[in-house]
């Protein structure tokens, strides 16, 4: 029983400290957090509850019923400029946040 | 993708459709998959907003995308008041209250849930026909 905790008690902990790690590197702005994510092994992705800790990390201040906040954007095109604001009062915005990658 | 083109046809009458083309996910230069690396989608993080519009442009193109796009600025002001990255779903409504945001992307990506919050607010122009 105490050789087990004598294994046991550091597993816990590093495991612990591991995961408060990986949690700070999701709270780092994605490009930081790319580049941890880049040097670290995929094994990352099975060791810990990556998917939990993710939609945690990435929940983000926005709720439902908040205003939205104001964007002015450029379309991919520079013909226009858009500004979501100006909808406001008159129609829905439905908005697809993503990359090529 | 495609769900998203169909919803985006279904609704474009009635709401502002766009899609805001943010911060590379997984770059060459970044945390880059082996996915990506097998199926030859090789992009750099574009460094100024000359390059990312044409990494937007080339995006909307390669994936097929028929929703117009918006680019996020070099500060990724789109990216931090909306948590977007890496992608992410809302539905604003007529008010410019957040009627519906998903969880954070890949994980939390489900157009079908955007589907039902814009259900909810209009009545949808092209109906499906109900087949039977």
């Amino acid at each position: 029983m105490r050789k087990t905790l004598v294994y046991a008690v550091p597993v816990v902990v590093v495991y612990g400290i591991l995961v408060g790690g990986l949690f700070a590197a999701m709270l780092q702005p994605p490009a930081k957090f790319g580049r941890i994510m880049s040097r670290l092994p995929s094994v990352t992705f099975f060791l810990f509850p990556f998917e939990p800790m993710w939609l945690m990390a990435r929940k983000g201040n926005l709720k439902v019923g908040d205003m939205a906040p104001d964007l002015a954007l450029k379309t991919a095109d520079r013909s226009a400029e858009v500004s979501l604001s100006s909808f406001r009062g008159r129609q829905p915005v439905a908005l697809v946040f993503g990359s090529h990658t | 993708m495609p769900a998203l083109n169909k919803l985006y046809q279904q609704y474009k009458d009635q709401v502002a459709f766009y899609v805001v083309y943010i911060e590379e996910a997984h770059p060459t230069d970044g945390w880059q998959m082996p996915n990506n690396i097998k199926d030859h989608v090789l992009v750099a993080s574009p460094h100024t907003l000359e390059d990312r519009n044409e990494a937007a442009h080339a995006c909307v193109v390669k994936l097929g995308i028929h929703i117009p796009a918006l680019v996020d600025d070099m500060q990724d002001s789109a990216e931090r008041a909306y948590t977007g990255w890496p992608d992410r779903l809302y539905v604003i409504d007529r008010s410019g209250r957040v009627a519906y945001k998903s969880k954070a992307g890949p994980f939390g990506f489900h157009p079908d849930e955007m589907a039902q919050a814009l259900a909810k607010l209009v009545p949808p122009a092209n109906p499906v026909k109900q087949t039977h």
